[in-house]
């Protein structure tokens, strides 16, 4: 035990404190809080591209027609629709086809019905995406047309009743070519946090690789498990490496949060949230940094996210995963003696994370689907996939079976990998094949 | 079979040692005897077989079948702070510095920090390498490099001490002080030594007894004194001055004439075999009566010889029996 610690401990140490890992570490953070900062602000601002929008009041809700001229109509309310430099509305009841879309002036096609009513909910299509300040002046605009006429409907008005009839527009963008919906940016955050698990297999699962190759070439590891039993050696040499992408993530985390609260205390000291939402076209600024992520359409899925549950998770998943991922790195260490002998068989060790990776690009959009399920069991891509599936929510006991089946497959893995590693690790001269390395699996030491 | 029994107290003890892997075998039924503080000499060209035999005594792998014994006791991991082992073509970790290192191997034979550290500085004085403690590793020199893992190999104070090609890399002058150190660790530290070498000349300075093994099989050994004398087989180098027909008619039966080679017409050199039978001193009485004797000495058998001549043997042997 003493000796495992000293091996984890000399695993851990040389890479934490290199000089590449230190600014990783730092700058990470700081890269990727400035990403959302400029998300939500600057590139709003960059972007000054005029839109004009066709709306299409399909039951003449809140427009009324102008006799003569077919098709062109009214808003009942024209002080809904304010005159802004940037955005020119068109009223109609007819939608145009994809193909006269096209071939309009127009940016967008807004489409409601009576559903908006209840729902809340229009169809903006578009074929190059609008900006943000465009989509939140639409939603502001057709809001308050909406929450006048829900005003209209009622007879009294007293404050419960207004606070019911007050609206926050949803809009649902959609391209109007590839019919792809952006709906889900909760999806997002679980796909950032795959992102990052698949990174994390990838970088410290190579580094116990190298680390394995490295003692193997220079002969060190015959010195090292004269001393502690080769599978030990192994287990030290993940757990080491595992650890410093653990501090990775959790620094990673830490520094975030800490970041991101500093600008929200900047902004909501300096001014810069009323500037911003009075620029989007919110009637109400607000000083309040939470509401203002609330209010903003790009970033309200950050207050929805159970962050809790997902480092939770997302800690759990990268151990296992790692431990999965990186024991089968260090079998594959053992049996070659340079990492370009290592190639051809790291394809068939990476197939499954690269599949992973794959298939979270397809259940996106749709989280619920049967691939989704069925990929965050199976132990192999379940530490990437689930984690899709985790942002959008997901029953509790799915996530307890899949970590269950992930444990045990671990445990066999590592028991399996420390044979091959074992006898591999004392092998010079020769290419093994995949063959050969299963026969390994049956010999004594 | 060449081989002689000692009776002296054995360091390291192997008795019909085998080990198969897959279907090649490693060792089939070793056995040999490592007397205690002694420098024991591993020979065997390559694939003989003692990387394996090596393994085995330094805890990396396991016999199949036969015992090993330890200071008389079954070896076992209880005993891998008393071993010291230093790999053939080893290297150091690139990301660590020199001190550092050497304090990790230190720590995983099970030293305290504070030990580790008073024995290392001591022997980074001893072999000139003090002031590189805080170095890389990357600005070692090849000999530098070689110091460092020889004392990574002996900072523990090992009861047996396990040494593949120890003085490969290394230039005269470094190769001279390591071979005094290991004489050193025999004579004032009693350790035990089993050195690995291809190098006959180091066994012929270094090696109290020695052991040759070919094809996983053990073919000779014993102490390297009696395995020269062995070897020399009575072979005697004689020149002298007189007729070279008459000397050996006179020689008859009592001596074997290897072969001749006449300098000039009245002086010849020659290689006699005499029987066991025949001391040496007797063999120059008689011949002084018959010759002019200008020089007679028994000839010296390198170690190199002995080796290369038990590897013939063993191959005849072989084809033989098959």
């Amino acid at each position: 035990m003493n000796r495992w610690l000293v091996v984890v401990g000399r695993e851990f140490k040389t890479r934490v404190r290199k000089r590449a890992f230190i600014i990783a570490t730092l700058l990470g953070p700081i890269l990727m809080v400035g990403a959302i900062v400029v998300i939500a602000f600057l590139a709003e601002k960059a972007i000054h591209s005029d839109a004009k929008v066709l709306f299409v009041d399909h039951n003449n809700l809140i427009t009324y027609s102008l006799s003569g001229s077919e098709g062109v109509r009214i808003p009942s309310c024209t002080e809904c629709f304010p005159e802004r430099s940037f955005l020119e509305y068109r009223f109609t009841n007819q939608a145009l086809t994809t193909e006269e879309f096209i071939d309009s002036d127009f940016t967008a096609m807004l489409e409601l019905d009576d559903g908006i009513m209840q729902s809340a909910k229009a169809v903006l299509q578009y074929e190059v995406a609008p900006s943000i300040r465009i989509t939140s002046a639409i939603k502001r605009d057709l809001g308050e047309a909406v929450e006048r006429l829900r005003v209209k409907n009622e007879s009294s008005l007293d404050y419960e009743t207004y606070k019911r009839l007050k609206v926050r527009i949803g809009l649902v963008t959609q391209d109007i070519v590839t019919q792809d919906k952006n709906v889900q940016h909760k999806t997002g955050v679980g796909f950032a946090f795959a992102m990052f698990m698949f990174m994390f297999i990838m970088i410290y699962g190579m580094h116990v690789m190298r680390g394995v190759i490295e003692e193997k070439s220079n002969r060190i590891v015959e010195v090292v498990i004269s001393v502690i039993k080769p599978e030990h050696l192994m287990s030290a040499k993940i757990t080491g490496i595992g650890l410093v992408g653990l501090t990775q993530i959790l620094v990673w985390s830490l520094l975030s949060w800490v970041l991101f609260l500093a600008f929200g205390f900047y902004a909501e000291s300096s001014g810069l949230l009323v500037n911003l939402m009075s620029e989007q076209g919110t009637q109400v600024a607000t000083t309040d940094f939470n509401s203002f992520l609330e209010a903003s359409d790009d970033l309200n899925v950050l207050m929805q996210i159970d962050w809790f549950m997902m480092v939770g998770w997302g800690a759990f998943f990268y151990v296992a995963g790692f431990a999965l991922y990186s024991s089968l790195f260090a079998a594959i260490g053992a049996a070659v003696e340079s990492e370009a002998d290592a190639q051809y068989l790291l394809l068939p060790a990476m197939l499954p994370l690269m599949f992973s990776y794959m298939v979270n690009l397809m259940i996106l959009e749709s989280p619920e689907s049967m691939l989704a399920i069925v990929c965050s069991f199976i132990p192999f891509t379940s530490p990437i996939t689930m984690m899709i599936r985790l942002s959008v929510g997901v029953p509790w006991w799915h996530v307890l079976i899949s970590a269950l089946i992930l444990i045990v497959t671990v445990y066999f893995m590592v028991k399996m990998a420390g044979k091959v590693y074992r006898t591999g690790i004392l092998m010079y001269g020769k290419k093994p094949t995949l063959r050969e390395m299963f026969r390994w699996l049956m010999y004594k030491n | 079979m060449n081989t002689v029994k000692d009776t002296t107290p054995s360091a390291l003890e192997l008795v019909e040692v085998r080990k198969q892997y897959g279907d090649h075998t490693a060792l089939d039924g070793v056995s040999i005897h490592v007397p205690k503080s002694s420098i024991f000499g591993l020979l065997g060209p390559n694939g003989a077989g003692k990387t394996t035999l090596i393994r085995m005594v330094a805890g990396i792998t396991g016999p199949d079948s036969g015992s090993i014994s330890f200071f008389g006791k079954p070896l076992t991991s209880e005993h891998i702070n008393e071993v010291g082992y230093l790999p053939e073509e080893r290297g150091l970790y690139k990301n660590m510095r020199v001190g550092e290192q050497a304090m990790y191997f230190a720590r995983l034979r099970g030293m305290s920090k504070t030990d580790a550290r008073k024995e290392l500085l001591d022997w980074f004085e001893r072999l000139e390498v003090d002031g590189w403690w805080n170095r890389e590793v990357s600005d070692l020199s090849k000999g530098m490099a070689q110091k460092i893992q020889f004392i990574v190999a002996v900072i523990h104070k090992p009861k047996f001490l396990i040494l593949d090609e120890p003085l490969s890399g290394f230039d005269p002058i470094n190769a001279a002080r390591i071979r005094k150190e290991i004489i050193r660790l025999r004579d004032e530290h009693g350790t035990t030594i089993l050195l690995s070498t291809h190098d006959m000349s180091s066994v012929d300075e270094l090696c109290d007894h020695v052991a040759l093994i070919n094809h996983g099989r053990k073919i000779l050994d014993g102490p390297v004194i009696f395995l020269r004398e062995q070897a020399r087989a009575g072979k005697i180098d004689l020149t002298f001055r007189g007729n070279l027909i008459s000397f050996t008619a006179a020689l008859g039966s009592g001596a074997i004439l290897h072969s001749a080679h006449s300098k000039d017409d009245n002086v010849h050199e020659v290689v006699l075999g005499l029987p066991a039978t025949i001391p040496i001193e007797k063999f120059l009485k008689w011949v002084t009566t018959e010759v002019d004797v200008l020089s007679c000495s028994p000839q010296s058998v390198s170690m190199d010889d002995v080796f290369l001549r038990a590897v013939k043997n063993s191959a005849a042997n072989k084809i033989e029996q098959s």
